[in-house]
């Protein structure tokens, strides 16, 4: 099931979405997830590491890191699995945001040290950014690094709880408060980690930072190169959280329609009323319009410099949205069982309403699409 | 509405109101208005708080220790007290199954069950949904069969909400099959602690403990606990329904949540500003308080309607339908309110013994009501089945 070497990124993507599929079907069931959830780590050590084994925390790797090389749509299919089977392991977290992070602004000895051990799940790593409740839009940055240490704080780090290290935005004082990039020891002193847990199940903690010794992350660069490595690792966070939710949304969708056809009452099937078969139809349409604004959302990411925002925030927008609707209905047409815990609709109502807040929510994207938008009259 | 009820309903408005601020034991006020879990001793205390003032059963007859409310004081009632943050009434004893004794119950039945009933000496579960028997409530099959002077009954009720705290469920069940399957229903009174029940909690999605499993396993019921005919529970069950489906505590409960989301909005930063400086969420509250202002009129509507004897049975699906739909939305939209707050959740701080891991001190419970609160669509009468009903009987519309 490891990753092939040589192979281009579309034949790398459909070997990828089948041997996920493969080990997800036989090892990630949603009785082998209640065992997880139930870990007071809140995911599952085996089948992190089985990521690690097979290569799939490593596809954006150099390859003389164990790497794959791969492009960033290569991580598509990963991340409709996380969202399909509701993975719990901190692979958006680590593997896509926090090593984007590194790949863009780590030295070569900081790379020299921390890629092997990210390509191999040995090192687990979070991005420590947001510092308000608010998902409404962008805020700036307070937290501060001065005298080789961070000071002020963080909300709601996804997976902050587990990560052996913290990649931290703070503003560096000497140099005009740019927003730059530092890594902390997860454990180092004078950090303070309020640990708890997301909707979905999923770990996030609230950090402190009381003179937390800091290391940045120096790669050469301009000024401003910290933050735009942040704004692009944030694109592809929101990327990745719509191919997320795409395979929440085909999962429920699949339950849903086949829940339809097999549940009876008044001596048919409900999905034999035509009110329900046209709403069934809408979420279909609402599925397939997901799918198509998420490719080409990540085609944007690797193939667009103009347009970027529109296309990514727009997808965004919209399929928080869908999300919505989709798993209110879900919920609605599986009646009493739907809002039941026993059965995954409720787990991936959970999980979408994470996705829907997680890196802004609708109304943060939809203003950045509108932004966008041809200005209307004279 | 003759003006003489009128004033009597702004007579006791004014005495909840009063109640509200200084007669409601504060402790559970603080619970409920921020959503939190209340356990059984708090409900019993709440109950009894309201039946010290006459209020539990205060639509009741005066013959059975009543106080003979008018529609529109029973709607003054649930409307004040959920505007105030209250919890619900808790209506198996008092709203549905007390009713239904008093109508068509035997004296020996009124004389057993009506006195704790008031009081909140028994706690009551509701048995009337099965798996295969949720919007088609007539499929149901658990059954009773008589033997000398007892059923026998046998079968599997789902979804009973506080079955873990019950000492009675009234329950439907199969008596004889008919072609009607609405024929050959009957109406008991299950004593909990018989020997047969078992009762399994079912967690919901809010992670919380409300609804039950209740297995039923050669239960024996006495005869004389058969409320009305044998066969003739259908028509109980629908007497019951439509008492299930009563709207004064829909109107304030939206009242209470659109003030919620207006505080929360003007709390909340967002970029600098504040949330509700957001235009376009400042919109989207606008329209939910119309959509509010809409059902409060449809519900006075009603009233009227039913004190002129106009009333229709679409009514009752019609009001059932707006106050879960607008009360879903609402919640929703002061969970999107809270923003990171609306994500982190700690079901361990759900009993009101620390703060929830982000957001004002209410966020945890906002969360859990909204997640909770996706049953409202369902149980009581789906959606779905409401628009069945007013395609039916007010549009004449046939499937």
């Amino acid at each position: 099931m490891t990753v092939a070497e040589g192979a281009d990124d579309d034949e790398l993507i459909a070997m990828l979405r089948q041997s996920i599929e493969r080990y997800t079907a036989e090892h990630y069931t949603f009785e082998r997830r209640w065992a997880a959830l139930k870990n007071p780590r809140a995911y599952s050590e085996q089948a992190w590491s089985d990521y690690g084994r097979f290569g799939w925390l490593a596809l954006r790797l150099p390859q003389e890191s164990g790497g794959v090389a791969a492009g960033v749509r290569t991580t598509a299919p990963l991340m409709e699995a996380v969202g399909a089977r509701l993975l719990l392991e901190p692979i958006l977290a680590s593997a896509i945001v926090g090593t984007g992070l590194i790949l863009r602004r780590a030295s070569t000895d900081q790379k020299a040290q921390l890629l092997p051990k990210l390509a191999d799940g040995t090192l687990k790593v979070a991005f420590a950014h947001q510092e308000t409740l608010n998902a409404f839009s962008e805020d700036a940055i307070s937290s501060e690094y001065r005298g080789g240490a961070v000071h002020g704080s963080k909300v709601a780090v996804l997976h902050a709880d587990c990560a052996d290290r913290l990649i931290v935005s703070a503003r560096k004082r000497d140099v005009g408060g740019t927003v730059s990039l530092y890594i902390v020891d997860a454990v180092a002193r004078g950090l303070r980690r309020q640990r708890f847990r997301l909707l979905d199940g999923r770990g996030a903690a609230n950090l402190s930072f009381d003179g937390v010794e800091a290391e940045p992350l120096n790669a050469s660069g301009a000024i401003d190169a910290d933050q735009a490595a942040i704004a692009a690792a944030l694109e592809e966070a929101i990327v990745a959280s719509c191919s997320e939710a795409l395979g929440a949304i085909r999962a429920l969708n699949a339950a849903t329609n086949q829940y339809l056809k097999s549940r009876k009452q008044f001596g048919r099937p409900i999905g034999a009323n035509q009110a329900l078969q046209h709403r069934m139809v809408e979420m279909h349409l609402l599925e397939q319009e997901v799918r198509a604004l998420t490719l080409a959302a990540q085609r944007a990411l690797s193939e667009l410099e103009v347009g970027r925002t529109r296309i990514i925030s727009g997808a965004r927008a919209f399929t928080c949205s869908a999300a919505r609707r989709i798993a209110a209905e879900a919920v609605q047409m599986h009646g009493g069982i739907g809002v039941s815990d026993e059965l995954d609709v409720s787990h991936y109502y959970r999980r979408l309403m994470v996705l829907g807040t997680l890196f802004g929510n609708r109304e943060c994207h939809f203003g950045r699409f509108a932004a966008t938008c041809e200005a209307i009259g004279h | 509405m003759s003006l003489e009820q009128w004033q009597r309903a702004e007579r006791l408005r004014v005495e909840i109101q009063e109640f509200c601020r200084s007669g409601m034991p504060s402790d559970i006020l603080r619970k409920s208005s921020r959503h939190l879990m209340l356990n059984k001793d708090e409900y019993v205390r709440w109950m009894r708080a309201l039946q010290s003032r006459g209020w539990a059963v205060g639509h009741w007859p005066r013959e059975h220790g009543g106080m003979d409310w008018s529609a529109l004081e029973r709607f003054v009632f649930e409307d004040e007290l959920a505007r105030a943050g209250c919890p619900w009434v808790i209506p198996f004893g008092v709203k549905y199954v007390g009713p239904v004794i008093y109508t068509f119950g035997t004296e020996p039945q009124k004389r057993r069950f009506l006195p704790p009933i008031a009081a909140t000496d028994q706690w009551w579960a509701q048995g009337y949904s099965e798996p295969g028997a949720g919007s088609d409530l007539a499929a149901l099959r658990t059954a009773a069969e008589l033997h000398g002077d007892h059923y026998i009954v046998n079968g599997q009720k789902c979804w009973t909400t506080y079955a873990q705290w019950a000492d009675w469920m009234f329950c439907l069940v199969r008596t004889a099959r008919d072609e009607r399957v609405q024929n050959g229903i009957s109406f008991l009174l299950i004593d909990l602690r018989s020997p047969g029940v078992t009762i399994r909690p079912v967690r919901t999605m809010d992670l919380c403990h409300h609804v039950n499993e209740v297995w039923l396993d050669n239960v024996r019921v006495p005869v004389e606990n058969r409320v009305g005919e044998e066969g003739a529970g259908w028509k109980l069950a629908k007497f019951l329904l439509a008492n299930e489906r009563t709207y004064g505590a829909g109107v304030g409960e939206a009242w209470f949540a659109l003030a919620r989301l207006k505080t929360l909005a003007a709390d909340m930063s967002c970029g600098g500003a504040r949330l509700i400086s957001n235009s376009g969420f400042h919109r989207r509250i606008d329209e939910l308080e119309l959509r509010v202002l809409a059902l409060e009129a449809l519900s006075y509507q009603a009233l009227a309607d039913m004190t002129s004897g106009a009333e229709s049975s679409a009514e009752a699906s019609m009001l059932k339908l707006r106050a879960s739909e607008v009360y879903q939305d609402l919640i929703e939209t002061t969970v999107d309110a809270l923003g990171y707050a609306g994500i982190a959740y700690d079901p361990g701080t759900l009993h009101g013994e620390g703060p929830p891991p982000l957001g004002p001190d209410d966020a945890g419970g906002i969360l859990r009501y909204h997640l909770y609160n996706r049953a409202a669509t369902i149980y009581g009468g789906s959606s779905e089945i409401q628009r069945n009903i007013i395609a039916k009987s007010a549009l004449g519309l046939q499937p």
